[in-house]
């Protein structure tokens, strides 16, 4: 199998933009917490998939939510790509535009959303988020929101911490929660 | 459910090259590249998630007619044609040969291109209605030329 050259690819990619065929663009990055997945919609970022994930589940999703016109552009999505290894290699926080339309809980949206506004380099724990979404007792819940971001990274759920101090559990494993912290030069125990 | 289109890009790709290039030789990326567009065009309105691979097949081949007839117009040249025989394509343009352009063209849309009325519509900026119009007159006439 050779795969097409990668100026047809992207010349198609390009004309399907200009002619607003596209539903949805993704690319693939190299980063140091492995290969990540991101995908924007017309609105902003709708989805990032770790490796471990897999890909063709998230990019069947995206289609669902936004339409099959779903088409692979490293050229169409330079800023975006540019903004992540920014932010990868010197530490500069991501103001990437952010489409949660994938998340549909109404209480997981805003957990999302609140969760948007905790700067690089602070964390906040899961009950003090609920409380922040609205509801103080709903800590648990917040922690299925972050366990099913489907924009991880961009919407930091890696700067949510239990009430110990300890690392606490990650959608994308532990070991990538702690090299984003350690990353955004925050320690924990 | 219509898989992601970049999905079947990158698993056909390859082959719809080759398939590009027996048609048109050294303007197979030209042809392909149109031929992917032209796809995206129709994809979100194809009526079933079947047989896609043969889809774009077809896709790719009418494309390479196309550019084949566009490059004939433009050059005059001695050269045979490059575009190699398609059976049931040839057939099928031999069937529709005799009806007026917008017939024609509405079966392709129909028949080669795979749209349901409302893509035809859209294709032709016609109502849904003019569209089915349209394809069932033309099948008729060809019906009742072969009556």
């Amino acid at each position: 199998m050779t795969p097409l050259p990668e100026s047809l690819l992207e010349s198609v990619a390009a004309a399907a933009v200009r002619e607003g065929l596209a539903d949805a663009l993704y690319t693939r990055l190299s980063t140091p917490i492995g290969r990540l997945l991101v995908v924007s919609g017309p609105d902003g970022i709708v989805r990032v998939a770790f490796e471990s994930e897999r890909e063709d589940v998230a990019l069947a999703e995206v289609a669902a939510a936004l339409g099959p016109n779903v088409i692979g552009s490293d050229r169409e999505l330079a800023a975006s790509r540019d903004a992540l290894s920014a932010y990868f290699e010197g530490g500069e926080a991501l103001h990437l535009p952010v489409d949660l339309r994938l998340t549909h809980a109404p209480f997981r949206r805003a957990v999302l959303e609140k969760l948007r506004e905790v700067p690089l380099g602070e964390t906040v724990s899961y009950g003090e988020l609920a409380a922040r979404a609205g509801n103080p007792r709903a800590a648990r819940a917040v922690g299925t929101a972050c366990a099913r971001n489907p924009v991880p990274i961009i919407v930091p759920c890696h700067r949510v911490l239990p009430g110990s101090g300890k690392l606490g559990s990650y959608a994308g494993g532990p070991e990538r929660k702690r090299t984003l912290l350690n990353l955004e030069g925050v320690t924990s125990r | 459910m219509l898989p992601p289109f970049w999905t079947l890009v990158e698993t056909h790709g390859d082959e719809l090259l080759a398939h590009a290039r027996r048609l048109a030789g050294d303007a197979a990326e030209d042809v392909l590249q149109d031929a992917l567009l032209r796809a995206l065009r129709a994809y979100p309105r194809l009526r079933h998630a079947e047989h896609l691979r043969a889809w774009l097949y077809r896709v790719t081949t009418t494309t390479a007619i196309d550019h084949h007839r566009r490059a004939r117009r433009e050059v005059v040249t001695d050269e045979p044609p490059v575009v190699a025989t398609y059976d049931t394509h040839d057939d099928f343009e031999a069937l529709i040969s005799g009806l007026n352009d917008t017939a024609q063209v509405a079966l392709r849309l129909r028949f080669v291109d795979d749209l349901d009325y409302d893509g035809i519509a859209s294709e032709l900026g016609c109502s849904v209605a003019a569209a089915r119009q349209r394809v069932s007159t033309a099948v008729r006439t060809i019906r009742e030329s072969y009556a």
